[in-house]
């Protein structure tokens, strides 16, 4: 009986405790800040800007730019886009066909610029 | 000079125009800050960036809500983005302390104590901060904004961009979790 009444007791006092610490808050007042904050923001705002001034700088923060980097990206993916659609449609066969022939005639035109070689004026030591 | 003129005259770049919004909204952005980081000089760099970002992006202010409004969402976007870094370095930490590759253990936040609040109210205080660290980001936001900055539950929604009765629901929640995470925190206690 004692211990329940302890208990009792106890939580009552949490349950103030926290009434107490939740009201802790009111009538707060704002903080303020250090007094030279404009001078720290103007600062920071000149160091962007030289930052800015150098060259890979000024082409970063260009490409950094959301609408700059959508419409490169909106560019590249039409380019993709005609490049693969302007593909003639070839079947592989053809492919092959046309690769053994380039083959060919790639053999044939080393052959011939390997006879044609000028033993005439060829300058002996 | 009102809110109006001083926008427009920013947007053609007058200085003296930023160093009046500077002065005027400096303590509200500040605050909000402070009351999410919990830390007087991130805090500080917090209301510097927002006012660098005020100013390179005062032309897209198109006045559908108040300039304050507008000012609050950057402070709390860019408190929130800062919690979120800073619990991410400290969890990178944590696992490269389990690899041995640091053997400095991450330190708990030390105790956090406005200086708003009374000296008797000191120590009560900076045990609600704890308790409202824990709570998830959006009842975060709602019960700083409400409670520190003294708002009215239309201008939290306005901030949130979020109907007052989610304010409202937020709020409640808010309030029943910290007081369960207080009664923890002194049964734990005793």
């Amino acid at each position: 009986m004692n211990v329940k009444l302890n208990d009792m007791k106890h939580n009552d006092e949490i349950e103030k405790k926290v009434e107490e610490v939740l009201s802790s808050l009111d009538g707060i007042k704002r903080a303020q800040p250090q007094p030279w904050l404009f001078s720290r923001i103007k600062a920071r705002l000149a160091r962007e800007q030289a930052e800015e001034q150098t060259v890979w700088g000024a082409l970063g923060s260009f490409l950094s730019k959301p609408a700059v980097a959508i419409a490169s990206l909106c560019v590249i993916l039409l380019f993709n886009g005609i490049l693969l659609f302007n593909q003639p449609a070839e079947t592989p066969a053809t492919i092959i066909a046309a690769q053994s022939e380039q083959s060919g005639s790639d053999s044939e035109s080393y052959i011939a610029s390997s006879s044609s070689f000028d033993f005439e004026n060829l300058v002996q030591p | 000079m009102d809110e109006w003129t001083l926008i427009e005259q920013l947007k053609k770049g007058d200085e003296a125009a930023f160093r009046t919004i500077v002065d005027t909204w400096q303590d509200m952005v500040y605050n909000a800050a402070l009351g999410i980081v919990q830390n007087a000089e991130d805090a500080e760099d917090i209301a510097q960036e927002v006012f660098v970002q005020v100013y390179h992006s005062v032309g897209s202010f198109k006045g559908d809500s108040k300039f304050s409004t507008w000012l609050y969402r950057i402070a709390v976007t860019k408190s929130l983005d800062h919690v979120r870094r800073k619990r991410r370095k400290k969890r990178f930490g944590f696992v490269r302390s389990l690899f041995g590759e640091d053997s400095e253990k991450p330190i708990d936040a030390p105790d956090f104590h406005h200086p708003g609040v009374s000296m008797e109210q000191k120590e009560n205080a900076a045990t609600l901060f704890k308790a409202i660290n824990l709570l998830p980001e959006n009842q975060r936001v709602a019960f700083t904004l409400h409670k520190l900055e003294g708002l009215s539950y239309q201008e939290v929604s306005d901030i949130m961009k979020t109907t007052v009765s989610s304010v409202e629901s937020l709020m409640h929640r808010a309030k029943s979790n910290l007081q369960k995470k207080l009664e923890d925190y002194y049964k734990d206690k005793t």
